[in-house]
């Protein structure tokens, strides 16, 4: 991967606890070194933010959809028979 | 059946259910609960629509915790569900009655229950650059960040040949995300 990446990357396994994230100590030791990163990862984390928001958003729609096809069908014939 | 042998493999399993074919999931959960809880809201003073919105709520409340692994099931899903939906609706009565003049839809309340403010805004702006991505990084930012669907998965649904590929096309959409975002607040930043 391109570095860009890979500091994405890295600044991921940070923010979501992964596995590979850097012990505590480690990931303090680059924030003193890279003046950047703080600012980045901040930025990243609200685009984590903006992507809980963006998905739940379309889990709704989802959710709109599946109850359209339950239950709108439930009077279809009545719309039928008497349109508007 | 006790609550030690339902809750952990019950849990499991939706989890599994909901990552491997979620409209499949969420139909069956639909179907099942959804009645019961549209008889209790309008048996207490709410409507069809609150219904439907409160068991939204719910259901994305389930969502989260299941994928996320931190639902505990002591019951079915469709009781949790319903129990979830009649906490909710519950709420939503003592707020009207606080706000009778205030209409605030569920949805909003949830967010806003669930996101601190220093951090809601923000995510509302990233949300427009979200809507603007193209369709293929959306659907595998989206997959991986909120559904939560393994990388196998995203790189099968979206033709990448291996997990490896799937994984940069994730982050070269996050780079991409993030450079909108960054663009858009430089601008605002010079224009004021």
């Amino acid at each position: 991967m391109r570095p860009e990446l890979e500091r994405l990357q890295l600044i991921e396994q940070q923010l979501l606890n992964n596995p590979a994230a850097l012990p505590a100590q480690d990931w303090n030791v680059r924030l003193l070194i890279d003046g950047e990163l703080a600012a980045d990862a901040q930025a990243q984390q609200q685009l984590y933010h903006g992507l809980r928001v963006a998905g739940r958003r379309q889990l709704r729609q989802e959710l709109r959809l599946i109850h359209e096809r339950l239950h709108a069908g439930r009077f279809a014939w009545l719309r039928r028979l008497w349109p508007g | 059946m006790t609550t030690s042998l339902l809750s952990a493999p019950a849990a499991t399993a939706l989890r599994d259910a909901l990552l491997t074919d979620r409209e499949r999931a969420l139909t069956r959960l639909y179907r099942r609960a959804f009645p019961l809880v549209r008889r209790y809201v309008c048996g207490h003073g709410g409507t069809a629509q609150d219904a439907q919105d409160v068991f939204h709520d719910a259901l994305v409340v389930l969502y989260e915790q299941a994928v996320g692994g931190t639902l505990v099931l002591t019951a079915s899903a469709s009781t949790y569900l319903v129990g979830i939906a009649r906490n909710l609706w519950h709420h939503e009565l003592r707020r009207r009655d606080r706000l009778p003049h205030e209409a605030l839809p569920a949805e909003l309340e949830l967010q806003a229950a669930e996101e601190s403010a220093d951090t809601a805004e923000p995510a509302f702006a990233v949300l427009d650059y979200v809507e603007r991505l193209g369709e293929k990084c959306r659907n595998v930012l989206l997959a991986f960040y909120y559904f939560q669907q393994p990388l196998t998965q995203i790189a099968a649904a979206n033709g990448y040949r291996s997990v490896r590929s799937a994984t940069v096309q994730k982050f070269k959409c996050l780079e991409r995300l993030r450079n909108s975002v960054r663009r858009a607040f430089t601008a605002e930043t010079i224009e004021y």
